[in-house]
């Protein structure tokens, strides 16, 4: 399976410029970019509010389930998925092949207004996933500094 | 497919933990979030559940380790439904997974079904698109306090008996014994991996 690339400061630097104008055009709430194996990328607005990492895992599951559905019922792919609710409300759309952008908004504001504003940020988030996918792997990050081998274990348990 | 951040100076990774029903991948779970010492970040548990407590989505637990040089390492632990109808259900948790724990039964009359989930696993990574020898697995033979199990040898002809043999525990996950030893080592092993990985490339 192709992963997503590695992202450096410029990447998420744009990508977060893109939620931010998404949050004041449409006045969201919360923005973020996740993965779909449930990974947060980066999260924009309100990030105290809710526990995004859980909110990502979740999001991403409840998609890749909407995409078995499509396919049953013959169609290639639901690009999003809607979630109305009494306070907030919540968009996930598709962004490419490894990404999705999960809107988090108040419910008196138009979902129309939300998905509008939010197709002109896919363009943008999806641009720069792609000019960081095409990066010379010479820009990669040298994960030779994390030297495990004389660590002690990584998770311990707490003593009884 | 773990992200690496550099931004953020993160990497996350996504182990899943997979096996028959009722074989104890919850208790698993449950154990590493009641037991892991709180001087790290743990984030809740959620568990996507029927009534009768089996699982029904996955269960999803995020845990930080100790920052290694100035790197913070995000772990996502995931269970998936054992019931055999819920063969779509562990395909979706399985997208973009790094590591694997294999959960078996060690009990006798369970044997039957830890080959036929492990059979299941190759399955749906087949299915997309992976290799289980490519991809960083042990196997972890739980319920060892029981009267009834097969001994380790017999276990490891059963599940352990490839051309490369994995690391495999014993363990008694109620009782959390053998739990933190098996996610140390997927841990290590995953951590190794990105390691060789990132070496290969040029500077």
């Amino acid at each position: 399976m192709a992963t997503l690339p590695q992202l450096i400061e410029e990447d998420i630097r744009e990508i977060d410029g893109a939620l931010n104008d998404l949050l004041t055009k449409s006045e969201a709430t919360s923005a973020l970019v996740i993965d779909k194996g449930g990974f947060l990328i980066t999260q924009c607005g309100e990030v105290r509010r809710f526990d995004f990492t859980t909110l990502g895992a979740l999001a991403a599951a409840m998609y890749a389930a909407t995409q078995g559905i499509a396919s049953l019922v013959s169609e290639i792919n639901f690009s999003s998925v809607y979630q109305q609710g009494e306070n907030f409300s919540l968009l996930v759309h598709n962004v490419d092949e490894h990404c999705l952008l999960v809107v988090i908004f108040r419910a008196q504001i138009s979902v129309g207004a939300v998905k509008y504003y939010s197709l002109g940020t896919i363009s943008e988030v999806a641009r720069q996933l792609h000019s960081a996918q095409s990066r010379t792997p010479g820009e990669g990050f040298d994960l030779s500094v994390l030297n495990i081998a004389d660590t002690a274990d990584l998770f311990r348990k707490k003593q009884a | 497919m773990a992200i690496i951040n550099q931004a953020t100076k993160e990497l996350q990774v996504k182990i899943v933990y997979y096996g028959p029903a009722m074989g104890g991948k919850t208790t698993n779970l449950v154990k590493v979030h009641e037991n892991i010492q709180t001087a790290q970040e743990k984030g809740k548990l959620v568990s996507l559940a029927t009534s009768s407590d089996r699982t029904l989505f996955f269960d999803f637990l995020p845990i930080e380790a100790v920052a290694i040089k100035g790197f913070k390492t995000k772990f996502q632990l995931y269970t998936v439904p054992g019931q055999v109808i819920y063969n779509t259900t562990r395909q979706l948790v399985l997208r973009g997974v790094d590591g694997i724990v294999f959960v078996s039964d060690s009990q006798y009359e369970k044997m039957q079904e830890n080959v036929e989930s492990f059979a299941n696993l190759e399955d749906n990574l087949r299915t997309l698109k992976m290799n289980l020898p490519d991809i960083p697995y042990v196997l972890q033979y739980n319920k060892r306090d029981l009267p009834n199990v097969a001994p380790v040898e017999y276990m490891e002809f059963l599940l352990n008996n490839r051309e490369v043999q994995v690391p495999s525990f014993g363990a008694s996950a109620s009782k959390c014994e053998g739990v933190f030893e098996t996610l140390n080592m997927i841990t290590r092993m995953l951590l190794h991996k990105f390691i060789n990985e990132s070496g290969r490339k040029p500077a």
